[in-house]
């Protein structure tokens, strides 16, 4: 169910605007340059032998880091054989956040790129009706922006302490070691009482 | 942010501008029992046809996704069923697997089995409800109490199972939250061997009446090109010919070891997307009785410590057990980075988690997709050039659920 043969595919069609492809937990995911991204996505639906013909969905990821852009994620398919890719679409975060609609290739893009654009704020050109989809009118800002507050009040202790949630969590992300460093791991040497050592014999990254 | 009007185009360069009686515009809901939830439609109507119609969503916008990006994975099952509350096993699922992938975890055959049967059960009541609301749109009052009488029985086998009749938040990553109770095996054969007589009755009922056959055979037809480009999933687009299904394209929790077919439509009519729940519901009840015939006793969750919790006995005398269970409680368990998306099948559609981990201990990123907002967007298409009552009867026919629409 992986699109890995389409990836060859487009490097020989696209040469360099296919930036990178990866295989993450059996998925064929390929990034691609902005300005093209229209282009092969056409492609990717028109060309016999690749069909993508369904799109599944479109969404965004902000990376909140001034190094990774914020990216564009189309999932497409081959309704014939069942097949995703995932087709990826990095935009720089100093220039404008805008690609290029895909409504004219697929009706179904419609409500999925205007929640993009309430969501993260990525404009798509040549949207016929580029309006916010789920939030309300005179809300500002992208909620799934990491940005966004979240709204939450801090919780008072008797002693007068306050423990604020967002400081709280920051020790839970992956930048952080977590509050002992620990990640899920057992002493060497420890063993259970009930026979299988924790995660024994597993490959985890 | 500058917002557009919503008047359409075309509809306005034929209003002479100051004062019109050709066209009359009618706001739907967003308050209105035929919108199955809070949706709202502006319609603008030509004598009783439909000359435009626009779906105004997002009255449920909860932010689901952005509160799961900031609890640990385990705490994110509170709010996965809490989008489609009418099948939310499927989505407590959906996120389930997402996340089990991503970890690699090994789920021990019961914990699929007993997921595989309280999911087929979930959409069995989901379709219920589907068919007992969808008639109440037709003026049909009966169908609505007999749809109910049944979706008891399984309201109190899930209550049974998890507490709650709805939410119920049992599915855990790596398996369930707890075995069944022992009054769950006698009481799911009981209700799937009445079944089948209530749905000879509902047969005769609902879809061998030929009211109902003239309300809704060729009405709002949706064909096999529209339902590829307007991306309509699940039941709705099985009805217009597009035969996919999940359970079969990539099997998951153990769907290849059950025998089943996928009902399919050619006509995309109203009756077509009907049909195919229909003939679901007896399918879902074929592969209940092959999953409870295979029910053998054993572990319902992944031994892993690094997620699941110790058993109880073991922290009396094993302080490493304590410390596992403390870590796994405050902090949670940290999947390697990575992304992933897990499709599957639920009553309304493809419904699949996009989660990204950054390696922390709460998913980075997490993106549904919603089969109820894929499957809303053919609404405007199919009612276009149709009556007005019976756009009303079209919503009922996609089976939308906007908790999921709007997340």
């Amino acid at each position: 169910m992986s699109g890995a043969t389409s990836v060859a595919a487009l490097r020989a069609a696209f040469g360099g605007a296919v930036e990178r492809d990866d295989l993450i937990c059996g998925d064929a995911v390929v990034w691609v340059a902005a300005a093209r991204s229209h282009e092969i996505l056409a492609w990717l639906r028109d060309t016999p032998g690749q069909d993508y013909n369904y799109l599944v969905d479109i969404t965004a990821v902000d990376y909140r880091d001034p190094e990774l852009p914020l990216e564009v994620c189309y999932q497409v398919r081959a309704l014939a054989r069942a097949e995703d890719l995932r087709v990826k679409v990095a935009l720089a975060k100093d220039a404008p956040l805008v690609v290029e609609s895909v409504v004219n290739l697929w009706r179904g893009a419609d409500w999925l790129e205007r929640e993009t654009f309430d969501m993260l704020g990525i404009e798509f050109e040549g949207h016929p009706n580029l309006r916010k989809l789920l939030t309300p009118e005179d809300l500002d800002g992208h909620p799934h922006r990491k940005d966004f507050p979240l709204g939450e009040t801090p919780t008072l202790f008797n002693d007068g302490r306050f423990l604020d949630p967002a400081a709280f969590r920051a020790g839970l992300t992956g930048r952080n070691p977590g509050l002992t460093g620990w990640s899920g791991g057992a002493r060497r040497g420890v063993t259970s009482t009930e026979g299988a050592l924790p995660g024994e014999g597993r490959d985890k990254a | 942010m500058s917002v557009k009007p919503v008047n359409p185009p075309q509809v306005e360069a034929e209003l002479p501008g100051s004062f019109s009686t050709r066209y009359m515009r009618i706001n739907v809901g967003p308050q209105h029992p035929s919108t199955h939830g809070v949706l709202r439609l502006v319609v603008d109507l030509d004598g009783e046809q439909i000359v435009s119609l626009k779906p105004q969503v997002g009255y449920l916008h909860t932010g689901f996704e952005k509160t799961m990006e900031n609890r640990t994975y385990q705490q994110c099952v509170t709010y996965s069923n809490r989008m489609d509350y009418l099948h939310a096993f499927a989505h407590d699922l959906a996120y389930v697997l997402a996340v089990e992938k991503l970890m690699d975890a090994r789920v021990p055959v019961r914990a699929q089995r007993i997921r595989v049967i309280l999911t087929e059960l979930n959409r069995i009541a989901s379709h219920l409800v589907f068919f007992g609301t969808g008639m109440l749109d037709m003026g049909a009052l009966t169908p609505y109490f007999y749809c109910m009488r049944e979706r008891e029985g399984l309201m109190d086998i899930f209550e049974a199972v998890s507490g709650v009749r709805m939410n119920y938040g049992y599915f855990r990553v790596g398996g369930l939250y707890q075995d069944v109770p022992d009054t769950f095996e006698p009481m799911v054969p009981k209700w799937i061997d009445a079944f089948p007589k209530h749905t000879d009755e509902y047969f005769n009922l609902f879809m061998a009446n030929s009211i109902l056959k003239a309300r809704t055979q060729g009405v709002a037809v949706v064909t096999r090109d529209m339902a590829i480009d307007y991306a309509l999933t699940g039941p709705s687009a099985r009805a217009s010919g597009v035969p996919l299904d999940y359970r079969k394209a990539a099997p998951y929790s153990g769907y290849e070891d059950y025998v089943f077919d996928v009902p399919m439509r050619e006509e995309g009519d109203i009756y077509a997307r009907m049909a195919v729940r229909f003939e679901e519901m007896l399918e879902s009840c074929k592969i209940v009785r092959q999953a409870l015939d295979l029910l053998e006793p054993g572990p319902v969750k992944d031994p892993d410590r690094r997620i699941s919790l110790p058993p109880r006995r073991e922290l009396e005398n094993s302080m490493e057990a304590v410390i596992f269970h403390f870590k796994l409680v405050t902090e949670g368990f940290h999947p390697p980075k990575g992304e992933v998306y897990v499709p599957t099948e639920s009553a309304r559609g493809e419904l699949g988690y996009y989660v990204i981990s950054d390696g922390g201990s709460m998913p980075y990123r997490v993106k549904v997709k919603a089969p109820s907002l894929a499957n809303l967007q053919s609404l405007e298409p199919s009612s276009i050039g149709g009556l007005f009552a019976d756009m009303v009867i079209n919503i009922a026919s996609f089976d939308p659920v906007l908790g999921d629409v709007d997340k």
